[in-house]
């Protein structure tokens, strides 16, 4: 079955309506919480008067930071790198608010719609402090006088400062034929699942149990936190995360709500519930991307680049947020030099408090920021020598041996050739007739442009050296049941990737039974040991390892008792369609597995009965923490990809329309193509939103000013062209051979989409800076180059 | 609170609501059909689309209490797990789902799209008028293709091929 094109195990209750969303959880006796958030973005807090609001009738309690301290553990972001603030907060802010949105009471009512009335009786008593929102000011840059501080106790704004160094950069600027420096800025924005967060708890008080429902693409790792911070036995805490509507790592983290909704369970004898609403999830959950690369770098005049320093500097919000804030911003370091060889490379990196809502991941986790700015560097450096931008990549291209190659900063390159991979997609697009064509338009006054970018992904972290606390293996349980059915449950979490059939598939060919009757759960600690969740494209190569690992124990087992049953040695016994033969002998899988449980005489003598395993599989390879030099290698293993994006741009609106977009891409053996064609093409819509039509906006004030759908733009039907994909399959050496699928679009989409707006722009004078390619932000490009009223007819002209 | 007479997938209700409930809530919360999902309650993703009188109406929008006497077809109404309709079976062929939660939603317009083609769906036309709905997960083309595909089987004129660029027809 892996590599068949099979549709959905989980399709059909989606389609029905079956699904079960946390919003559609409903235990006994529901109440239901709404939070009440800082209208504010910096302000101390003097007292919270909730009379008022516990007096409304049918609401049934309310809590404000005071009333929960004695009742729960605060929050730290547990990371004990050098150069990072320790740090801790409770889900409710106590002393200060620090951005708008940030949580400051909870109402728990009979419904939504009264603890929301109740919010507004809630009298807040705060005295706001001076905002600072830009990296900038927040570290004293812009020559403005002290900024204000965020935590008072650190006498600045940073959080954390780093930095890294392989080879000599200045000796590579001596060198040099010509040195670049610019600054290219990463905005805000959101990955938007279209449901919210949310979470549900009961505390059973004579068992001393509790029940947490949550939306968290890491059921068992929230696990730990909770009862960290409810002081509850590990044991005694259950979370199950329910079907979910989409994650992209905005439910990775482990949200202030959803273990203020643990706590609160724990103080009121009813279930409580509570999901975002979407104005929440704009302005009060995560957000992502936002960061400033200051570069630096040292070519020849033939292109090859021979240094790269970089400041990045990242707007951490504000970083009250487990796992850190901090960590995408890792990643964006750890892969900057991408697919290139370049030996000179230096960066430093300080993330930066400010009063905005915490940074958190967003599918890519940093690697979008990474390749955008790498990629980036290639054209400029195209531009400032005079080199075809495909000519600049194949002469700094990483060479194709030897394999592993390991990266300026320590990453272990396991992946194919990169060249190869590069033609191959130029090919395809027939990149000679792609410029042919837009010097034709240029001649016409049409603005299009071309622009590629490479991509090598990693997959498969540990994360002890960003996050603390998690692990890069995973388990599963594997049971055949007395009837020969199977049940595996993994400790991934599927938020819409399709889990339940692609394990299903790998089941299917180990045990060579039909798919229906393999069922696939996931997302219940009660279920398993440990697990480490759905995210960093972990899930095929781990948890599709963990599952091929564990299916293969136990058919080699029921092959042990099916040469017992046929009377013949092991090795003469084969499985294949559901039966073990050897000769003319056979004995079926459901036979065996009845054997297993229910006619135990017939088992090898000395063997245990029942068919169930709990397997573990840690890939390996990647390391846990960086070494003495600061090199760390992220992944076990690395996917990769060649993408191509053709613009045309209307001078006059700035609109940018993508006329095509082609990757060629490489996640080793493919499980699925419908299901890997999915993650691509959504993968790009994700990407072409990150560049052309998201932006998070806060005024000067820390105010939100996109807080609905209809300011916070993500594509629409009208927006999203068809991705050309061609996918080749190199196995990576993990069992399984799997790389890794759920990210390349979203990395290496905005990169190859800026690149051809820089070249369609070309002619107007402009330089792509930044990944704000909004329509209004390409008219302000447009005129800051100084052309006007009338772009076209100076692109004619030139 | 008051009552209300609502005709839901065929089945004649009676419901207590307060004036202020929305009819997604009620839909919900009252009736437990939890097919009916709320990703915006503003009006801007389509996630709460049911039929209302056969016409596709946005549930977070409404009050329930505008519902009254009104038959309303929410997705529990459209196929079942035995007897899928076109369009789920399309979109499963398809994978025009992932997460599933903008699903129902896309169901309930793409039935009105579907129901008035008259053979005469083109993927430019499809995208228009499924535009009022939101997907983070799909990039969309997967969705286009059930929806066209629904078409064909209802009208069955011949499928749009496969592989058919839609660059630039979608954004020309
Ligand atoms: S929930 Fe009704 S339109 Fe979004
Ligand atoms: S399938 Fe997830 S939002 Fe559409």
């Amino acid at each position: 079955m892996i590599g068949e094109r099979v549709t959905r195990k989980e399709d059909v209750r989606f389609l029905t309506g079956a699904g079960r969303y946390l919003a559609d959880l409903r235990p006994a006796g529901l109440k239901h919480a709404a939070i009440l958030r800082s209208p504010v973005a910096h302000a101390r807090v003097n007292g919270i008067d909730t009379t008022a609001a516990k007096a409304l009738p049918g609401v049934v309690a309310v809590f404000t930071a005071a009333d929960l301290k004695e009742h729960s553990r605060p929050l730290s972001h547990r990371l004990a790198v050098p150069g990072i603030r320790p740090l801790e907060w409770y889900c409710l802010a106590d002393e200060k608010v620090r951005y708008v949105g940030e949580p400051l009471a909870v109402v728990v009512a009979e419904s939504r719609y009264v603890a929301e009335d109740a919010l507004e009786l809630i009298e807040l008593d705060l005295d706001e402090l001076d905002v600072v929102t830009d990296v900038r000011a927040s570290l004293g840059d812009d020559g403005e006088e002290s900024a204000p501080l965020l935590f008072e106790e650190w006498g600045d704004n940073v959080f954390y400062a780093g930095g890294f160094a392989n080879g000599d950069f200045d000796a590579a600027v001596a060198r040099a034929d010509g040195v670049l420096r610019e600054t290219i800025a990463h905005h805000r924005i959101v990955g938007l699942p279209l449901e919210g967060h949310g979470a549900c708890g009961h505390f059973d008080r004579t068992r001393g149990e509790l029940l947490l429902y949550s939306s968290n693409q890491q059921p068992h790792n929230l696990r730990t936190v909770v009862a960290d911070v409810t002081a509850l036995p590990l044991e005694k805490v259950r979370v199950i995360a329910p079907d979910m509507g989409g994650g992209f790592g905005n439910k990775q983290h482990f949200h202030r709500e959803e273990l203020l909704i643990a706590v609160v369970a724990t103080l009121v004898p009813d279930p409580v519930t509570w999901s975002a609403d979407r104005s929440e999830s704009l302005t009060g959950s995560v957000q992502s991307r936002q960061q400033e690369h200051d570069v630096e770098v040292a070519y020849r005049s033939d292109g090859r680049v021979l240094g790269v320093r970089t400041h990045v500097i990242a707007d951490l919000g504000s970083p009250t947020l487990y796992f850190s804030s901090i960590g995408p911003a890792l990643i964006t370091t750890s892969m900057l030099p991408g697919t290139y060889d370049i030996e000179a490379f230096e960066y430093r990196l300080t993330g930066v408090a400010t009063n905005k809502p915490p940074m958190g991941a967003y599918r890519g986790f940093g690697q979008p920021q990474a390749n955008f700015t790498i990629e980036r560097v290639m054209d400029l450096v195209a531009d400032a020598t005079g080199v075809d931008p495909a000519d600049v990549r194949r002469r700094n291209m990483v060479p194709d041996a030897p394999r592993p190659y390991f990266s300026a900063t320590g990453n272990r390159y396991d992946t194919p050739s990169f060249h190869e991979q590069m033609e191959v997609l130029l090919d395809e697009l027939d990149y000679p007739a792609v410029r042919r064509d837009q010097e034709e338009a240029r001649r016409e006054g049409r603005l299009v442009g071309v622009g590629l970018a490479n991509l090598v992904e990693c997959s498969t972290a540990n994360l002890f050296g960003f996050c603390s606390q998690f692990g890069g293996y995973e388990m599963a349980s594997v049971v055949v049941q007395p009837n020969g059915h199977v049940s595996i449950n993994c400790g991934t979490k599927s938020q819409g990737q399709g889990h339940q059939t692609i394990y299903a598939q790998i089941a299917a060919d180990v045990l060579t039974i039909p798919m229906s009757a393999i069922d696939v759960s996931d997302g219940d600690t009660a279920l398993l040991p440990h697990g480490m969740g759905t995210w960093g494209s972990r899930s095929a190569t781990a948890g599709g390892g963990v599952v091929l690992k564990g299916t293969r124990q136990i058919r080699d087992k029921m092959t042990a008792i099916a040469a017992h049953m046929l009377r013949v040695d092991g090795e003469e016994v084969e499985l294949s369609e559901g039966t073990f033969s050897a000769g003319a002998g056979r004995v079926t899988f459901a036979e065996v597995a009845h054997a297993a449980y229910l006619q135990t005489f017939l088992l090898p003598p000395g063997m245990d009965p029942g068919l169930a395993t709990i397997a573990s599989l840690d890939p390996g390879l990647a390391d846990p923490f960086p070494d003495a030099t600061g090199r760390m290698n992220a992944g076990s293993t690395f996917s990769t990809a060649a993408a191509a994006a053709v613009v045309e741009i209307d001078a006059g609106t700035g609109q940018v329309v993508i006329r095509s977009f082609r990757i060629v891409h490489d996640c080793g053996t493919v499980i699925n193509p419908l299901l890997l064609d999915g993650q691509i093409q959504g993968g790009f819509a994700q990407a072409l939103g990150a560049v052309l039509l998201e932006e998070v906006v806060h005024d000067a004030q820390g105010q939100p000013l996109t807080s609905t759908l209809l300011d916070y733009l993500i594509p629409s039907f009208s927006d999203v062209p068809r991705v050309h994909t061609h996918h080749r399959e190199h196995p990576s050496e993990l069992l399984g051979g799997f790389r890794g699928a759920g990210e390349a679009t979203t990395i290496c989409g905005p990169s190859a989409i800026a690149n051809a707006v820089h070249d369609a722009l070309g002619p107007l004078g402009v330089r792509v800076l930044q990944t704000n390619l909004s329509s209004r932000s390409i008219r302000e490009m447009i005129r800051s180059a100084g052309v006007k009223p009338d772009p076209f007819a100076r692109a004619l002209a030139s | 609170m008051r009552e209300i007479a609502l005709l839901v997938n065929g089945e004649p209700v009676s419901v207590e609501v307060d004036p202020r409930e929305h009819l997604a809530d009620v839909l919900r919360d009252r009736l437990g059909l939890t097919g009916t999902h709320k990703a915006c309650e503003q009006g801007a993703c389509g996630a709460c689309t049911v039929h209302l009188d056969g016409t596709p109406v946005l549930s977070c929008l409404l009050f329930a209490v505008q519902a009254d006497n009104r038959s309303v077809t929410t997705v529990e109404g459209v196929g079942t797990t035995e007897d899928l309709a076109p369009i789920q079976r399309a979109l499963s062929e398809r994978h025009g789902l992932q997460c599933g939660f903008c699903t129902p939603g896309m169901i309930m317009q793409a039935l009105d799209v579907v129901g008035r083609a008259n053979g005469g769906l083109t993927p430019e036309r499809v995208r228009h008028e499924m535009s009022g709905n939101l997907c983070r997960c799909t990039g969309y083309v997967s969705i286009v293709d059930a929806v066209l595909d629904a078409a064909a089987e209802s009208s069955s004129v011949a499928a749009v091929p496969d592989n058919e660029p839609t660059q630039a027809e979608v954004s020309g």
